[in-house]
């Protein structure tokens, strides 16, 4: 198939790709660089497991097109920790056992080091309205909040 | 969702259940009907494209007529699928019609449909809305048609 | 339509011409804004464009800048995010920001853009009862030319604008607010970055204790965004007192078309609504201290 050529700078790496118009970054990122860490939930953009950074800001990669992403640097969960040393909201969300079956934690950890980039002291009503976007089904989301102000505090 | 809707036709009683029993008269007036098929005097086959929004369907739709007491009631069921889409409507219609003289029938409609699939997942609250706009269009066609075709009938 | 295993077509042109010039070559061709609708339809199955003509690239509509005549234009690219910390928006016109920040949630107002959403417009959506209220004008390319229409006129009907084939929206324009108004956009929904059941969007000036400027939009209730300019207008001049809050909102009421749906039954929204807009009339009148 011929494919639309582009370049991503994906968690600091220059990828040459081609792709179809309707692939989508998620199916990019999972199927063909094997980032699997951005997950396919709805595939609608509801439920933000397939949050991640493109240019720095958190969007659908479920709703995004690969092709439209030319020159894009994309951040995935993979892309935050600096080789072995977990960054300081990862830390804090295992540090917190914020994490139950996992699904939803990569979109969160996407969400939360955006929100704490440019937040340092929010508040629990700040850290819900900012992450109103990821949605979790196990935890209830008390220890995924605690984690996140525990970060800010750390990055303090 | 229940549809009922209810319209006049200036047409005796006969000549509106006559109409109403010919596919030729009805298929014409049904919106974005493209073709209709008499399998038998109690079934029909059509394919009927519709849009809701930006999203365009195309239906392949059959008909049952499974009760029918001349000239006063008519019970069909309608099987409608998207040919491989996975969107389905199931409707139960009832038709019933009343003298109100000699040159003026009353014709009211109601159907209990159902819609699945692909179309239903979107959730459309307007689907309803837009269940009720095609009953008027088809309304207004079928009454045209048989108050300017009674003469010829 | 396409055929299946055709290739969908992607365009990333660089002016509003040659986008035009595109959606014109290809009657399944559809713009691609944010694509956070768009996508998210193609994904469902539900539509199956034969080419995406993205706009990302097209600088002019992705700024917003002030008028000469004091109005203030919102290009069409620009993403919810930045319409909701727009600081050339003053006054009234803060309606719209009001709405922008009420928009689902954090990454998608990160994709979604002000044309995308209005050219789809979904009535539940949040920017068309805002417009309505803010008395935007939408500007339209298209292969005839430019235009520009009310935006009480561009919303049409269910998911249908004034927009015809081959045409697509380039940006909004917000007129000048009165000094010292207030714009104020209430939203109820199930959670946090739902649809909107139902809401409310108004600009209101006040002088000493006197209607000034009045523009009431009720939104997710009717086909397109229901408002009464003709009651308005009788309360414009004179003071605002519980009697005309109340004519007002029943005015409002007896144009609702709501439906059953999943978020709310009809008969609820058009309990909920006119209470609504009684409640914003009178924050918006305390805000600017001309309570009588």
């Amino acid at each position: 198939m011929t494919g639309h050529p582009l370049t991503l700078k994906v968690n600091g790496q220059e990828r040459a790709l081609s792709v179809s118009a309707t692939r989508t970054l998620l199916e990019t990122l999972r199927e063909d660089l094997a980032l699997t860490g951005a997950k396919r939930g709805c595939n609608q953009g509801v439920c933000g497991a397939c949050t991640v950074l493109v240019d720095g800001q958190p969007v659908r990669g479920c709703l995004s097109l690969t092709a439209n992403c030319d020159g894009a640097e994309v951040t995935t969960v993979e892309g935050l920790a600096d080789g072995n040393v977990l960054s300081t909201v990862q830390q804090a969300m295992a540090d917190t056992g914020a994490v139950q079956c996992g699904f939803c934690t990569s979109g969160m950890l996407i969400s939360a080091f955006a929100f704490l980039r440019d937040n340092s002291a929010p508040t629990v009503d700040d850290i819900q309205h900012a992450l109103s976007g990821n949605l979790c089904r196990c935890s209830g989301y008390r220890k995924i909040v605690d984690s996140i102000l525990l970060a800010a505090k750390r990055v303090a | 969702m229940r549809i009922e809707e209810s319209f006049t036709v200036s047409v005796p009683i006969a000549s509106a259940w006559e109409a109403i029993r010919n596919p030729e008269i009805v298929a014409p007036c049904i919106p974005g009907c493209e073709s209709i098929e008499v399998v038998d005097p109690t079934h029909y086959k059509a394919a009927v494209r519709l849009g809701l929004g930006p999203i365009k369907l195309r239906f392949l739709v059959e008909v049952e007529i499974t009760e029918e007491e001349a000239p006063i009631r008519l019970v069909s069921t309608t099987k409608g699928e998207e040919g491989g889409r996975a969107s389905r409507v199931r409707s139960q219609n009832v038709l019933s019609l009343t003298a109100l003289g000699d040159r003026e029938t009353e014709i009211a409609y109601s159907a209990e449909v159902e819609v699945t699939g692909r179309i239903a997942k979107f959730g459309f609250g307007m689907m309803k809305k837009k269940a009720e706009t095609l009953g008027r269009e088809f309304a207004e066609a079928f009454r045209k048609r048989v108050e300017n075709g009674q003469d010829a009938a | 339509m396409m055929e299946p295993g055709a290739e969908v077509a992607f365009h990333r042109p660089r002016t509003v011409q040659e986008a035009l010039a595109l959606l014109s070559a290809d009657d399944g061709a559809v713009c691609l804004a944010g694509g956070a609708t768009l996508v998210a339809m193609m994904n469902a199955d539900l539509i199956a464009p034969s080419g995406l003509v993205s706009l990302s690239g097209i600088d002019v509509l992705r700024t917003a800048e002030r008028l000469p005549d004091g109005a203030v234009r919102i290009g069409a690219m620009r993403h919810h995010r930045q319409t909701a910390d727009e600081t050339l928006l003053e006054d009234g016109q803060q309606v719209v920001r009001e709405a922008a920040r009420q928009i689902a949630n954090t990454p998608v107002r990160n994709m979604g853009t002000i044309g995308g959403s209005i050219a789809f417009f979904d009535p539940a959506a949040d920017y068309p009862p805002a417009l309505v209220a803010a008395d935007a004008i939408v500007d339209i390319s298209g292969p005839n030319g430019d235009r520009a229409i009310a935006a009480a006129a561009f919303f049409v009907d269910w998911y249908e604008t004034a927009l015809g084939a081959g045409e697509m929206v380039t940006g909004v324009r917000l007129p000048a607010a009165p000094m010292g108004s207030v714009g104020v956009y209430h939203k109820l929904a199930r959670v946090s970055g739902d649809f909107a059941t139902a809401s409310v969007a108004l600009v209101l000036a006040m002088e000493n204790h006197t209607v000034s400027h009045l523009a009431v939009a009720v939104g997710a209730c009717a086909p397109t965004p229901v408002r009464r300019p003709d009651i308005e207008a009788e309360i414009i001049g004179n003071g605002l007192d519980d009697a005309k809050v109340d004519r007002l909102a029943d005015a409002l009421a007896e144009r609702l078309d709501p439906v059953d749906d999943v978020r709310a039954s009809a008969a609820y929204r058009r309990l909920v609504a006119p209470r609504m807009v009684k409640h914003a009339l009178c924050r918006a009148a305390e805000t600017l201290g001309g309570r009588q």
